[in-house]
């Protein structure tokens, strides 16, 4: 019965094949549309994803903060290796771990200077670091030796640098005393977005070094799961677990840790240790109006072009039902039901709707895979904030399923009200009907 | 006489000159008590102060202040004047603790008490009363001429467990005053942070004490590290007499900002 119900509609469309063409049209540049922005969205949190996992933090993070008098953090993690030794026993699910030494200070060269985000690594055992990072001058496994740096292309620019000059960093120690280090230039890495303008590496050593730290202290156990979205649960369970084994730990607040560190922490009255955990998504919240922005648009765009395809849907149906409207009275006068008639002319719609979305659906994922492999360059303006150098477009199929049904939901939903119209219709009225 | 002359006499003089004498233990201890007690009020402290900040690619940064400073209970505050973006901010240090208060946000925030003094090379220990002896052990280096002045070169090293912003300072002390004239701050890494020099002292008797107290009314603060930048203090309108009791407060200087 659904076979000759469809077969009807089908044929009913192709009776006006210009009207419905360019109905279905709009309605696959719309959905085209979606699936693109979505593709930018997912492609620019894949990316953030990948560059903040590599740069500043793990898919989840086991940090702190440490204050020898109420009034001066430092973000520590004071005897580390029990802490990790507990947080890898609550996470079965890890890939691997890293440990990082985190710090700031100001970056002094002969001609200039600039303050830096640095972040202590053992690059031996940085699995994801050669992934992300694209060397552009000097070689990365320079990084193991005490007394080098890191920089990213901007910021060698800004010093002044290249590989082989030396800077100063200076920098309080946790106690607030000055300290500097001597360093030099191993490595110049091509920039990776926003993350990398502030990020610097520098062996753990030549951190710890700098801040007078013992080998038991670090900044943050960083770790990497083999399901970046489980994430969120995993860092609810650490905080319960290891509050559980008798650490001090810090209420789940979605900020970065500098930001707790500029504008919380310091605040608070206690002193010693705390611990801190954070998701990725957490330490990178400070990006979130990218994605935000972007969705914002998208979802602006939508609203425009689908107020559009409701009306021409609602239209095109009008028209239909006026031209058909003795067909309508006759059908109904053999015996035809109210249900009947709506039914059939929400299958229309339907049937429209499919077509548009299953044309836009692959206009979108063929035009994303071409932009892909097109190897797009992003303008250096823009990298800073797509966090790609090329354009990148991520189809999710779950996703990708989600946005043809919500355009085939409003396409059909559309039709309702029209349809509602052609049911209503009397039998004795409508034959006589001419038009 | 010709210019080789006066060096072979220069040389010789440098050759047979008596050797400085040493200060011994006690009188370089001495010696940074008497820097200390110079300038302690015993008392309460009102200063005008001018602060000029110049940075590398920078705009030129230009304070006017008031600090006031109550030696019980190591009271100490500070109240931007000028320019008018800065006015009403301010910081009140209570207990070991230095806190600065944005009348744009109304939040108070706690900073550590090495913080830079508006983003200057200012500390707020440059403002403070000096405790030199306190807080550093000293050694006698040299006696040595600083332009015209005769003085004693100190190298201070902080004790034990006391949380300062240069673990390791060079004092050059006036010999005949006992003023301290100028200063190297060094970092934990031995490198040299901060120069700076005390040209003009001046004095201020005060009752409390019942005796003059000794004051910088010019500090010069040269980075060391970013070689361009440099801070200039000018003390002014100096008033040791008591202060309200209630000035050392939040509310006092949130009232300020009103």
């Amino acid at each position: 019965m659904i076979g000759t119900d469809l077969l009807i509609a089908a044929r009913n469309l192709v009776r006006h094949t210009k009207r419905n063409a360019f109905l279905a049209a709009a309605i696959a540049a719309v959905t085209g549309l979606l699936v693109i922005m979505g593709a930018l969205t997912e492609g620019i949190r894949s990316a953030m994803l990948e560059s903040a996992s590599t740069l500043m933090t793990g898919h989840v993070n086991v940090g702190g903060f440490y204050k020898h008098t109420s009034g001066s953090a430092a973000p520590l993690v004071v005897d580390y290796e029990k802490v990790a030794a507990q947080a890898l026993r609550l996470v079965p699910e890890i890939d691997y771990a890293t440990v990082r030494v985190r710090g700031f200070a100001k970056g002094v060269s002969e001609r200039s200077s600039m303050d830096l985000g640095l972040a202590g690594v053992d690059i031996g055992k940085e699995q994801g670091f050669r992934r992300v990072v694209r060397v552009k001058e000097g070689r990365l496994d320079d990084l193991a030796l005490p007394g080098t740096i890191l920089l990213f292309e901007d910021q060698a620019k800004r010093l002044d640098v290249r590989v082989g000059d030396a800077i100063t960093l200076s920098a309080p120690t946790d106690r607030g005393m000055s300290n500097t280090a001597d360093v030099r230039v191993a490595v110049v890495a091509k920039s990776v977005g926003i993350l990398s303008s502030w990020c610097a590496f520098l062996p753990s050593g030549t951190l710890r070094q700098l801040y007078r730290l013992n080998d038991r202290t670090t900044g943050v156990i960083q770790l990497y799961l083999r399901d970046v979205s489980k994430a969120g649960a995993v860092a609810a369970r650490l905080r319960q677990g290891l509050s559980r084994d008798g650490w001090r730990v810090m209420e789940a607040d979605p900020k970065p840790y500098w930001e707790k560190l500029m504008a919380k922490v310091n605040s608070e009255e206690w002193v010693g240790q705390k611990l801190d955990v954070t998701t990725w998504e957490d330490e990178v919240s400070f990006l979130g109006w990218i994605l935000s922005a972007i969705r914002g648009l998208t979802g602006v765009l939508m609203f425009i072009l689908l107020a559009i395809v409701v009306v021409g849907i609602v239209n095109t149906l009008a028209i239909a039902i006026r031209e058909r409207t003795s067909e309508i009275g006759t059908l109904r006068a053999i015996g035809m039901q109210r249900r009947k008639v709506l039914w059939l002319f929400l299958l229309e719609a339907l049937l429209l709707g499919l077509v548009g979305t299953a044309a836009g659906t692959l206009l979108g994922v063929v035009l994303s895979v071409g932009v892909n492999a097109a190897h797009v360059s992003v303008p250096e303006s823009v990298q800073m904030f797509l966090l790609q150098r090329q354009l990148t477009m991520a189809i999710a199929g779950r996703s990708l399923l989600g946005e043809a049904l919500f355009i085939l939901a409003v396409t059909s939903l559309a039709a309702v009200l029209p349809s509602l119209r052609a049911a209503r219709l009397r039998p004795v009225t409508s034959m006589h009907h001419i038009g | 006489m010709n210019a080789k002359i006066c060096l072979a006499v220069v040389a010789f003089a440098a050759t047979f000159a008596p050797p400085a004498v040493a200060l011994s233990q006690k009188e370089t201890d001495d010696l940074v008590r008497l820097v200390d007690e110079r300038q302690r009020n015993n008392g309460d402290w009102t200063a005008l102060c001018y602060m000029e900040s110049k940075e590398k690619e920078k705009t030129d940064v230009v304070y006017e202040l008031v600090y006031y400073r109550r030696s019980e209970g190591q009271r100490f505050l500070i109240l931007f004047t000028k320019p008018k973006s800065e006015a009403g901010k301010g910081y009140l240090r209570l207990e070991k603790n230095l806190w600065n208060y944005d009348p744009g946000t109304g939040k108070w925030e706690r900073r550590t008490e090495r913080e830079r003094i508006g983003g200057t090379d200012t500390r707020r220990g440059d403002l403070d009363e000096s405790r030199l002896a306190e807080e550093y052990s000293a050694k006698w280096e040299a006696d040595e001429k600083l332009g015209v002045y005769s003085t004693h070169r100190i190298l201070l090293d902080v004790k034990p467990n006391v949380d300062v912003a240069y673990p390791r300072v060079r004092l050059w002390v006036d010999a005949a005053t006992g003023n301290e004239l100028k200063r190297q701050d060094m970092a934990l890494s031995g490198r040299l942070m901060r120069t700076s020099y005390f040209p003009r002292w001046k004095k201020v008797y005060s009752e409390s004490k019942g005796v003059d107290v000794w004051y910088p009314q010019e500090l010069r603060f040269y980075d060391e590290v970013e070689k361009a930048n440099s801070t200039l203090v000018l003390v002014r309108q100096v008033d040791p007499r008591p202060l309200s009791a209630n000035i050392f407060t939040k509310a006092w200087l949130e009232s300020k900002s009103r």
